[in-house]
């Protein structure tokens, strides 16, 4: 099927294509395929793909006016295709990244340097709902604050950027390998011609970095993922990231804490546990810390933590560093830290904390995102182009109330890539969250869960609010394939 | 394993198993629509009912009643019995119930478990009752029996028999033992309970084709058909694949795989339980003849077995001493 009638937008970098319309060499191959397909053959394959996540409820839940829906996230068939050299740039930015994050969380629960040097406001960390004085002194094991980040990239013409951190219990890993499950049932031949890094060690992965954290550095330890539920909008991950990794999968009822040690109620007695892969708030996590009306938490649960008698990934009070405005002091931390100057860049982020930060907010409203600081997942945010008038003066009376409370970006042109829309092609917006996991060291599995905005023009890509999904194939380096081969 | 999964998992078997049950004798009751007397008919909805310890809407089903009202009937009550939400014992809701405990527990359930639990769930809801009316209602419940089949060999045949795997085998096995046992009393009491209360041989032979056990009757017993034969065939039989003996044997023999629980006379007492059961159907069947108040008391003791499992595995005391100490 041709790529008749696919709008290339200049302003806009398109995955597949250059600006003339010619396709990019890296994606020739994947190009060369699908001109190949007729329409049928490639509407076979997306209902193929989404019948197969239907029936294997491969779902998130929304929640709505009505009571909580079990949704699948549609699937878009055609893979984003990065090159290997694409690949170690966002790879090494993020490793990066997550070092500097760590030390940051380390450092603002002890000695605070960082504030002392002026690099950062102490309002601004201290201050932040999600700052917990109750971890200060904490050392988690390897210094590991955060053993699982969820970054999320964008890539506009002027490269790869960072839009944000998630630091707190960061979700879409699962679809990564869905996807990638589901492309390689559905396009076998051109994906093994593709030449794709896989992605399914992530769970193994993901365990031996668990297992790195345990106390004591104890070997073979008990892991346990904390879910909140199957009504949690991540369930499924939940449960598909137990079978992974072998650990059993459980909620706050079946977890108590007797004399600071973590046991868990089996069929043959009190089990100790070592290591918990917690999916479940701060919030909620100990009642006897946090939110004390919580009945997903365990009561005692941060108190074992401190006494070292199980680790928690990731540790409570890593929300400070995934804050909206904390993010824009990201490179500086990085240049703070390790000295060293930051691989990827940030988009550009006006606090408005700051009186001129807020003036040109409220000036340019029209052409900015506005968002609050404390919310994620797409809520509590403006979309200057997208708004009305009247939505705006309604948001900035909002805004000048708590400026605090709002950063504000330029309209970022997200990538494009082709997506099968009604049998045809059209681009559509993505964006790339790769998961970044780190024990006694930083992995990176290459590949990521990319997010579709799939209404035509929107930038929105949560999952909550339509987005879609699809496939990343990060290619093997042409040169290490050729060294391997000689 | 975790106490609330195997919980679960327990749970799975105990709501597919009810399903398959009910699933059957609706299937009995599609084939007696075609060509049976309406009291026959009538009989069995009454049966149905009983067994399952409900009233239909509307109360007992008129064993006299109108022919022309019996297909109307038929259809309100396969339809509660089926799709209806609200009720509980429905196929619909057993599905429902059995999908959501496997969603609590899909990582300790194989893949192809999970997909066969789930799009059978998914295609039942969106059928409904006036659909499988006009199509082949019998050949709807025969397809549904099937699912339940596969599913049972699905957990069989890829499933690692680990202990999850004994809690899933034991609910099926107690609701068999519980579904069996009351549908045979049930059958009793809707037979006393009839004004006539004259034998009707043909309410005997659909109690044995419910149990695929009507062939081997007529081998072992030749074609007359005499109700105490019929009760011991079901009762005590261990070659009949769901007999209760067969049932009860099964149910012990998981409980002795899945061993001593953390409490050491929750333990014993499921297995002094299970032994009782065992000695009254295998050895003192044969010897008894108060056969009725047998099964009354089987009954209550599967009851039981239930509510001592329960205790025993998934919900003790967390407040005990951890391990070492």
């Amino acid at each position: 099927m041709d790529f008749e009638g696919y709008n290339l937008d200049p302003a806009v970098y398109d995955e597949m294509f250059l600006t003339d319309g010619a396709p990019r060499e890296h994606a020739r191959h994947v190009y060369d395929a699908l001109i190949r397909m007729s329409a049928e053959e490639l509407t076979t394959v997306q209902g193929r793909v989404n019948r197969t996540f239907s029936s294997e409820s491969i779902s998130f839940t929304v929640y709505g006016d009505a009571e909580a829906e079990e949704r699948i996230i549609p699937v878009d068939p055609i893979p984003r295709v990065l090159t290997a050299a694409d690949w170690q740039g966002v790879s090494d930015g993020l490793k990066q990244r997550v070092r500097a994050l760590n030390y940051f969380l380390e450092d603002v629960y002890s000695e605070g340097r960082i504030i002392d040097d002026g690099v950062i406001p102490e309002d601004m960390v201290r201050g932040c709902p999600q700052y917990r004085p109750e971890m200060r002194d904490f050392a988690p094991p390897n210094g590991t604050w955060v053993a699982v980040c969820g970054s999320d990239v964008v890539r506009t013409n002027d490269g790869f950027q960072v839009l944000e951190d998630n630091l707190r219990v960061p979700s879409g890993v699962s679809y990564m390998i869905a996807n990638r499950k589901s492309a390689k049932a559905s396009l076998p031949r051109l994906y093994r011609s593709s030449r794709v890094q896989e992605v399914e060690q992530y769970g193994a992965t993901l365990h031996t970095t668990l297992a790195e954290l345990a106390p004591g550095g104890k070997s073979n330890p008990v892991i346990a993922l904390l879910t909140p539920g199957v009504y949690n909008s991540a369930y499924y991950e939940h449960m598909f990231l137990a079978r992974e990794i072998g650990a059993e999968l459980v909620e706050g009822r079946d977890l108590a804490v007797r004399n600071g040690v973590v046991y868990m109620r089996t069929t043959g007695g009190l089990e100790r546990v070592d290591v918990i892969y917690r999916r479940v708030d701060d919030d909620f996590i100990d009642p006897l810390v946090f939110r004390p009306d919580s009945l997903l938490g365990v009561p005692g649960l941060i108190d074992a933590a401190q006494l070292g008698n199980v680790t928690l990934a990731n540790a409570p009070g890593t929300g400070v560093a995934d804050d909206k405005s904390v993010y824009a002091y990201v490179p500086d931390m990085v240049r703070y830290y390790l000295g060293q100057e930051p691989i990827l860049a940030n988009v550009e982020t006006f606090l408005c904390r700051r009186p001129e930060d807020l003036e040109y907010t409220l000036d340019n409203m029209a052409n900015l995102v506005v968002k609050r600081v404390g919310e994620s997942g797409g809520y509590g945010m403006i979309i200057g182009p997208h708004s009305t008038q009247e939505e705006r003066d309604d948001y900035a009376k909002v805004l000048r109330a708590d400026p605090a409370g709002f950063i504000s970006q330029p309209v970022l042109d997200l990538s494009s890539s082709p997506c099968l829309i009604d049998g045809k092609f059209e681009p559509r917006h993505v964006d790339l969250r790769p998961f970044i996991l780190t024990g006694r060291q930083t992995r990176i599995v290459p590949g990521a869960f990319c997010r579709v905005a799939l209404r035509r023009g929107s930038i929105v890509v949560n999952s909550s609010q339509g987005g879609g999904g699809k496939d990343v194939w990060v290619l093997e380096d042409p040169d290490q394939a050729q060294n391997a081969g000689s | 394993m975790l106490s609330r999964h195997a919980q679960s998992l327990y749970w799975i078997g105990r709501y597919l198993e009810r399903a398959g049950h009910i699933c059957r004798l609706l299937r009995l009751q599609s084939e007696a629509l075609v060509d049976r007397p309406v009291r026959e008919i009538h009989f069995g909805w009454n049966r149905i009912y009983n067994s399952i310890g409900t009233q239909p809407m509307g109360g007992q089903a008129d064993l006299f009643g109108d022919e022309e009202f019996a297909l109307a009937d038929s259809f309100t009550l396969a339809d509660d019995l089926t799709f209806e939400r609200g009720n509980p014992s429905s196929v619909f809701s057993c599905f429902s119930e059995g999908r959501e405990n496997a969603r609590h527990t899909r990582h300790c359930i194989s893949p192809e478990v999970w997909t066969c639990l789930n799009t059978s769930y998914l295609d039942l809801q969106q059928q409904d009752m006036a659909a499988v009316w006009r199509s082949d209602p019998r050949a709807f419940y025969n397809d549904t029996v099937s699912v339940i089949n596969t599913f049972g060999g699905l957990t069989e045949t890829t499933m690692y028999h680990d202990e999850g795997w004994s809690f899933l085998q034991l609910g099926r096995y107690i609701e068999r033992a519980q579904a069996s046992v009351g549908l045979l009393l049930s059958h009793i009491d809707t037979g006393e309970s009839s004004e006539s209360q004259e034998f009707y041989e043909a309410d005997w032979i659909s109690l044995l084709r419910v149990y695929h056990a009507l062939e081997v009757y007529n081998h072992i017993h030749s074609a007359e058909v005499v109700p105490g034969q019929v009760l011991d065939l079901l009762v005590s039989d261990p070659l009949l694949p769901e007999s209760l003996s067969r049932s009860i044997n099964l149910a012990a023999s998981e409980i002795d795989v899945i061993g001593r629980g953390p409490r050491r006379h929750s333990s014993r007492a499921v297995q002094r339980l299970t032994g009782r059961l065992s000695s009254m159907i295998n050895n003192e069947w044969p010897d008894r003849d108060d056969h009725i108040d047998m099964l009354r008391e089987v009954s209550e003791f599967c009851g039981e077995l239930h509510y001592l499992v329960t205790a025993a595995y998934f919900e003790y005391p967390i407040q005990e001493r951890p391990p070492g100490q």
